[in-house]
């Protein structure tokens, strides 16, 4: 006993690898409203990093985290960059956002490092906004919305569409792009209108007005709006005594605001993985339950998983490379094709850092009850030109 | 379709024209522009569920029976604003206007930051009375219950508001401080309780817009009440600054407006509304510059 302790005094005293620890940097909101935003994903990408540290490291060196708060705010996220840059870092997580998140990834961008989003679902947010070593790797808003209209056209018999569009932040726009671009593909499908509000309106009851003045009610409404304005509209289409199949994208995934239209039913959404215990894959329950055990809570939302995913596949990318160097490591992700991961399987290529397809569960509310019906990926990938709005 | 479009535009009017006269009570006695109402909206809000950072909200003065609930979320609201008055506004009373403005400002800062430590930054959804969604059938249209009950409730408090300016002495000493706060003094009207009366009126009508907007969206979200009172403020100013009819009519007027635009705007216009809608605003302001209802006080005495 005496020897084992005094050979962990030895080893204690031989791994001073303080200076060879390896550094990431999350420059993220812990402060103002996107802390609720980048915070489980954030915490989901520690624990990925738990598992990597407890595993051995990464090229044999621990991973060390270093943080600054952006606190919600365009200007201070610049200086998280740097702050995160002085404190050593050598790659740099960066907020959920594109617009909070960018002023932060392009001063990772200016040091040649990888810069990876924590959920961002806006092309912008990589080559096209950023710089050539910048990534995300949730799904592309318009391969949510593409995802509906197939999904719903095939399984639940949707011919005639209305599209709902708030037009507060690019993400809704993004998930009507990509319904509007695969809905009137399909068999016999039609948009039959469609309408804009804005998140914060009071009312939306003149966009009601003109579904209800509709010669038929439509077979499905897609609504591409985020909190709070999407509890908002549901609760007020539902009022109005519209039953129509209503989609969503991923962005309102939790069953936090579900009081807000007691016993809803009829309302579908795609997602990366199911938090609510009934995911068909047991690496998705496993992680909900090591997400519980490090907070206390099983995560609120699908938003915490691309923060786990983010730092499993950047990991994999520095281990063929052998360096942490921002385009050798950059090179390796651009090589990956259906890498799998525990939430399905991961592209990137050196045209585009997101995710243009992928394995999507369905989840469906029913009476105020959401689970998990169903998985679909799109029959194709959402073309270069559909994502950038062309 | 047209009748309904009518009960649209009244009841977002209605929502518009209660926000903008909280503002316009509280100019027309002191002259400050309080950029603090939207966050005292949103703190009427959150006074409904319990402070939690969870995600699922707690029903905390929201679960109480309706006839409880309206008194106390407006007594809140009262409260609240006589409270900023009295910790903020008093002492800044000898402070120049643009002072004040700031001081609201930050005021407003502070509330929403209050509510982001106490909720967190996350939406909460909030079940206040649902059956008020149930549509009633008139006529041709089909309105919920809900915008039934706005209209009516807009009409009763500026009707009771009106009687109570006329008649009351609480009344006419707001209205002669509005029209001249130096000589209202002089013969007898007591200041502090002018200003605060005027803010607690502000709050309660503050408190109102809260439980409309809940039990309409059904969400408390600490950044809402930000876009009535932008709109509330561009009321009172189209209005002209310190006049309380000129106040209710502009935001009728815009409410109704908005309405008609979303209803009536082509397809690839209407995500622009509310650029169409201040175009109009701007084209009021061109031709009536001290608003539509000009205040005797507002104009230079030279």
């Amino acid at each position: 006993m005496k020897h084992a302790l005094t050979a962990l005094a030895l080893i204690a005293l031989a791994l001073p690898a303080r200076a060879e620890d390896l550094t990431i940097g999350f420059a993220i909101a812990k402060s103002g409203w996107m802390e609720a935003y980048d915070t489980p994903a954030a915490t989901a990408a520690k624990i990925r990093i738990e598992e990597i540290n407890a595993a051995g490291g990464l090229l044999g060196r621990q991973i060390k985290v270093v943080e600054s708060d952006t606190r919600t705010d365009r200007a201070e996220a610049a200086k998280a960059g740097l702050d995160v840059l002085d404190q050593g870092a050598e790659m740099m997580v960066v907020s959920c956002d594109y617009d909070f998140g960018a002023p932060a990834a392009l001063v990772a961008e200016g040091e040649g490092m990888n810069s990876f989003f924590l959920c961002a679902e806006d092309v912008k947010a990589g080559i096209q906004g950023v710089g050539p070593n910048s990534f995300s790797s949730s799904v592309l808003a318009p391969v949510q919305g593409a995802t509906m209209a197939e999904w719903a056209h095939a399984k639940r018999e949707a011919r005639t569409a209305f599209v709902l569009e708030d037009t507060f932040i690019e993400y809704n726009k993004g998930i009507c792009t990509g319904f509007n671009w695969m809905f009137p593909q399909l068999e016999g499908a039609e948009i039959v209108g469609n309408d804009t509000f804005k998140n914060d309106d009071a009312s939306i009851a003149s966009q009601i007005t003109r579904i209800k003045s509709l010669p038929a009610e439509p077979d499905v409404i897609m609504l591409c709006s985020v909190m709070p304005g999407a509890a908002a509209a549901v609760r007020q289409i539902r009022a109005a005594g519209i039953n129509s199949l209503i989609l969503n994208g991923s962005a309102v995934d939790g069953s936090y605001w579900l009081d807000a239209t007691p016993d809803l039913s009829g309302f579908v959404l795609p997602v990366q993985g199911s938090i609510h215990g009934d995911d068909p894959r047991p690496e998705v329950e496993a992680f909900n339950k090591a997400y519980e055990a490090k907070t206390g809570a099983r995560p609120a939302s699908q938003y915490a998983y691309p923060g786990y995913v983010l730092i499993d596949l950047w990991a994999k990318a520095v281990e063929r490379a052998g360096t942490v160097e921002g385009a050798a490591v950059t090179a390796e992700l651009e090589k990956m094709r259906d890498e799998p991961t525990a939430f399905g399987p991961r592209s990137f290529s050196n045209e585009l850092h997101h995710q243009n397809t992928a394995l999507m569960q369905i989840v469906e509310i029913t009476g105020g009850k959401p689970a998990r019906v169903d998985e679909w990926r799109i029959s194709q990938p959402v073309p270069l030109d559909v994502l950038m709005g062309k | 379709m047209s009748l309904q479009l009518v009960f649209d535009a009244l009841s977002l009017g209605g929502i518009y024209a209660i926000a903008a006269l909280g503002i316009a009570l509280i100019f027309g006695v002191m002259k400050l522009v309080n950029f603090a109402h939207g966050q005292f909206i949103a703190c009427a809000v959150f006074a409904l569920i319990l402070p939690t950072a969870d995600a699922v909200a707690v029903l905390g003065l929201g679960a109480l029976p309706a006839v409880l609930l309206i008194p106390a979320i407006i007594g809140f609201g009262a409260g609240l604003a006589v409270l900023a008055e009295a910790l903020v506004f008093r002492p800044l009373r000898h402070a120049s206007p643009v002072a004040l403005m700031v001081g609201s400002f930050a005021l407003g800062v502070a509330l929403q930051n209050l509510l982001l430590v106490l909720y967190g930054g996350r939406p909460k959804a909030i079940s206040l009375w649902p059956d008020l969604g149930q549509p009633v059938q008139i006529g041709a249209a089909q309105v919920p219950l809900l915008q039934l009950i706005v209209i009516g409730a807009v009409a009763l408090i500026l009707g009771a508001l009106a009687l109570m300016l006329k008649r009351s002495r609480l009344g006419l000493e707001m209205r002669a401080a509005a029209e001249d706060f130096g000589m209202a003094r002089l013969l007898g009207v007591r200041a502090n309780r002018v200003i605060s009366g005027a803010f607690a009126l502000s709050g309660a009508l503050a408190a109102v817009v809260a439980l409309v907007l809940v039990a309409q969206t059904g969400v408390a979200d600490v950044r809402m009440g930000g876009q009535i009172m932008l709109v509330a403020f561009i009321a009172t100013v189209v209005g002209g600054m310190g006049s309380l009819p000129g106040a209710v009519a502009a935001g009728m007027a815009l409410g109704a407006a908005s309405a008609l635009l979303q209803a009536f705007l082509p397809d690839a216009a209407r995500p622009f509304r509310d650029a169409f809608l201040y175009a109009l605003v701007i084209l009021v302001l061109l031709f009536r510059p001290q608003g539509i209802f000009a205040s005797a006080s507002a104009k230079p005495r030279v």
